[in-house]
């Protein structure tokens, strides 16, 4: 059949009219949640739920973390109505509110505040306001694959916190368990954020940051720094007990899971993603440290907050409100680990789940070891230019140049929070 | 009644439109955006000359700048030189021509983005087959775009893998133009075949040639992508390209109007740059106009 104009004009229109009309008819709420890269299985679950609750739905859209930060940054500048409500990586707090792209959740969790963990509801407060909801705090342990120490006839680590590994120990069992032939690799870093990477400098007592939260030359190229970070590339660049490349937190979890990577530094939400490789047979043991220095873990976590330009303000402090909630935070924990925020959690399980040694370990570490990242309003530009220096150490660049020209373009992008 | 005297430019008037809404009105803004500033709630102060005094101050702009020039010297001959030796590759008839013309220009329909994921893991250090082959032909593995040496022609590599395809089909329309009875005028006068390409194939391209060195010289300048993707920058700063530090500036550092003086500066750039390779490549008779 030929189509003439006039019956492609009248089939156009027929489509709009029938398009318009199903917009109409579909009065359900969207929210735009710009979210982690989790695995679909641990964030999809949650929407389920909240909209079985309320009957919103939430469109996650599932981004890797540094591609999170970037979308974030481009959809925030923007000033408009989106995204409705976003995760907020706890450090960022400061920086997001003090350009106005949070709304202070105060008033809203009014009566809540005392049902969290001090230190959750301090890494998302700024200037005296609650601006992001804490869905949970962390930590980090040192995973190894019982498997391949036994193979190598290595005895097991302590998982005693008194009685941890140092970075001097860890060395020579890792060699053992590094054979390049094999493409197996003794020990690596989950990634190279400064989240994961801060406490090594941190251990040997190194200041990362001036006191006013916004200096970072002397600091970030500080003796100490450079002394830790040198130490970081000897591990893949002369001894090359770790794989150089993995910048990455997938990359590193398959290389454990599939047991070409002996040890790992990662957190808890590995003791749910490990489950998947099913032939992982793996123990947890505590973050080392450096012999006479001190023990330092990372912690903090994501934070949910509220766009105050957001079309869908009552919707989306709804959705803020029951994740704050006792069976949304349950579910949360279920999903992916992330040491609760809310206190009652950890009464509730603390016969159940948190009897197991790997959460007595994140006990004592969040209770003595944990060390928050740098507060400054520039957490950003700080931890962009660190993540860049840190990659090209272990890729073999001059450690002093790298973390001296970090140090430079930091400070450089710092004078406007001056 | 439309007098005839403005008939021409009725015809013209929807692409001037475009024009208009598309490139000159998106300048004139960005022009405009260079000379403000953006207070950290979004307010818009206008500062003058200041982003450009800041950029002429800052070591990261000049080693950008730097980096982006080294870039295009290379780049912009390299793929310029390698479509036009495919060009003639693929322009004498052969058994299943098509089937390389194809080849060759399959690349062209690849997303730039999709290039850089999928070459990101073919030369990936730990599980690459491209370093995989290397060490079994015993080169070694090499750290390609991780490395502050290889990274800015590991890039190179990926957008001429992309681009010299692309290229190689105006410069093929082009050796087709030329008239047979040229080259049958050369060969009676007994000019042998590198003659043949010296004098009637070189000179009689030069349009083609000049249309694809100035269109690529402007795509290269705005080589953005693969820096994203694949290097940040990195390493040590080895593959800041400008287009990179103006996207940094706006959606990391937050400074849209230090954005807006780069893309600013590059615009200046690619003006004087494109207005030179035109003159270099005018054919001698236009010399004398």
């Amino acid at each position: 059949m030929r189509i003439g104009r006039r019956q492609f004009m009248a089939g156009a229109a027929s489509v709009a009219v029938a398009g318009s009309i199903g917009r109409a008819a579909a009065q359900e709420v969207t929210l735009s949640a710009p979210w982690m890269g989790w695995p679909e299985e641990q964030v999809a679950p949650l929407m389920a739920a909240f909209h079985d609750a309320t009957g919103i739905r939430v469109s996650a859209e599932r981004l890797p973390i540094t591609e999170l930060f970037r979308t974030l940054e481009v959809r925030l500048q923007a000033r408009n109505e989106l995204p409705d409500v976003y995760l907020v990586d706890g450090p960022l707090t400061a920086s997001y509110a003090a350009r106005g792209h949070l709304l202070a959740l105060d008033e809203m969790l009014a009566g809540d505040k005392d049902r969290f963990l001090p230190t959750t509801i301090e890494q998302g407060t700024y200037d005296g306001q609650l601006f992001a909801m804490p869905l949970g705090t962390s930590s980090q342990l040192l995973f190894y694959n019982k498997k391949l120490f036994a193979e190598a006839g290595i005895e097991l680590p302590s998982s005693d916190p008194e009685a941890r590994m140092t970075w001097e120990e860890l060395l020579p069992i890792a060699q053992k368990l590094t054979k390049p032939e094999m493409s197996q690799f003794g020990f690596a870093f989950e990634n190279t954020n400064p989240y994961q990477l801060l406490p090594v400098p941190l251990s040997k007592e190194a200041e990362v940051i001036g006191p006013d939260g916004l200096t970072a030359t002397g600091y970030v190229d500080g003796e100490r720094m450079v002394e830790a970070m040198t130490w970081y590339q000897e591990l893949y660049q002369v001894h090359k007990v770790a794989p150089v490349g993995t910048f990455q937190t997938g990359v590193t979890q398959e290389m454990f899971g599939s047991g070409k990577l002996a040890m790992i530094i990662g957190g808890t939400w590995n003791l749910v993603g490990f489950e998947k490789f099913e032939d992982l047979d793996y123990g947890v043991a505590p973050h080392p440290y450096f012999q006479g220095g001190k023990a330092v873990t990372p912690t903090g976590s994501w934070h949910v907050g509220i766009n105050p330009r957001t079309a869908h303000m009552k919707e989306s402090q709804e959705f803020v409100r029951w994740l704050s909630t006792r069976d949304a935070m349950n579910l949360w924990f279920d999903l992916r680990q992330y040491p609760p925020s809310l206190e009652e959690i950890w009464d509730e399980r603390a016969g159940t789940t948190f009897v197991d040694p790997a959460w007595e370990i994140v006990r004592y570490e969040l209770a003595n070891t944990a060390t928050p990242r740098p507060p400054t309003p520039g957490y950003r530009e700080y931890e962009d230019f660190l993540r860049t220096a840190m990659q090209d150490i272990q890729t073999g660049a001059n450690v002093q140049d790298s973390l001296t020209r970090a140090a430079q373009n930091i400070d450089r992008e710092m004078r406007k929070y001056r | 009644m439309i007098s005839s005297r403005w008939t021409p430019f009725l015809f013209l008037a929807p692409a001037l439109a475009a024009l208009l809404i598309f490139r000159l009105a998106p300048i004139a803004v960005a022009v405009g955006g260079s000379l403000t500033g953006v207070s950290l709630m979004g307010d818009l102060n206008f500062v003058g000359g200041e982003n450009f005094h800041y950029l002429l101050t800052d070591p990261q702009f000049w080693s950008s700048l730097k980096i982006t020039l080294w870039f295009n010297l290379i780049i912009n001959p390299l793929q310029l030189a390698i479509a036009f030796g495919l060009a003639m590759l693929v322009f004498r008839p052969l058994p299943g021509l098509w089937i390389y013309r194809t080849l060759l220009v399959l690349p062209m329909a690849v997303s730039t983005g999709i290039s850089a994921v999928l070459f990101g893991l073919f030369l990936d250090g730990n599980l690459g087959p491209l370093n995989g082959f290397l060490e079994w032909v015993g080169i070694g593995a090499q750290p390609f775009h991780r490395s502050q040496d290889q990274a800015l022609y590991t890039l190179i590599g990926i957008a001429t893998w992309k681009g010299a395809g692309y290229w190689m089909l105006f410069l093929l329309a082009g050796l087709y133009s030329i008239p047979t009875t040229v080259y049958e005028a050369a060969t009676i006068d007994g000019a042998s075949a590198w003659q043949r390409f010296r004098h009637v194939t070189l000179p009689l391209m030069r349009k083609p040639m000049a249309f694809v060195l100035v269109a690529d010289t402007a795509i290269n300048f705005l080589f953005f992508a693969p820096v994203y993707i694949l290097t940040s920058g990195g390493p040590g700063g080895a593959t800041s390209l400008l287009m990179f530090e103006a996207y940094r500036s706006a959606f990391t550092f937050s400074d849209i109007g230090r954005s807006l003086a780069i893309s600013t500066i590059l615009l200046g750039i690619i003006l004087v740059i494109v207005v030179v390779e035109f003159r270099l490549l005018r054919s001698p008779e236009e010399k004398h106009v």
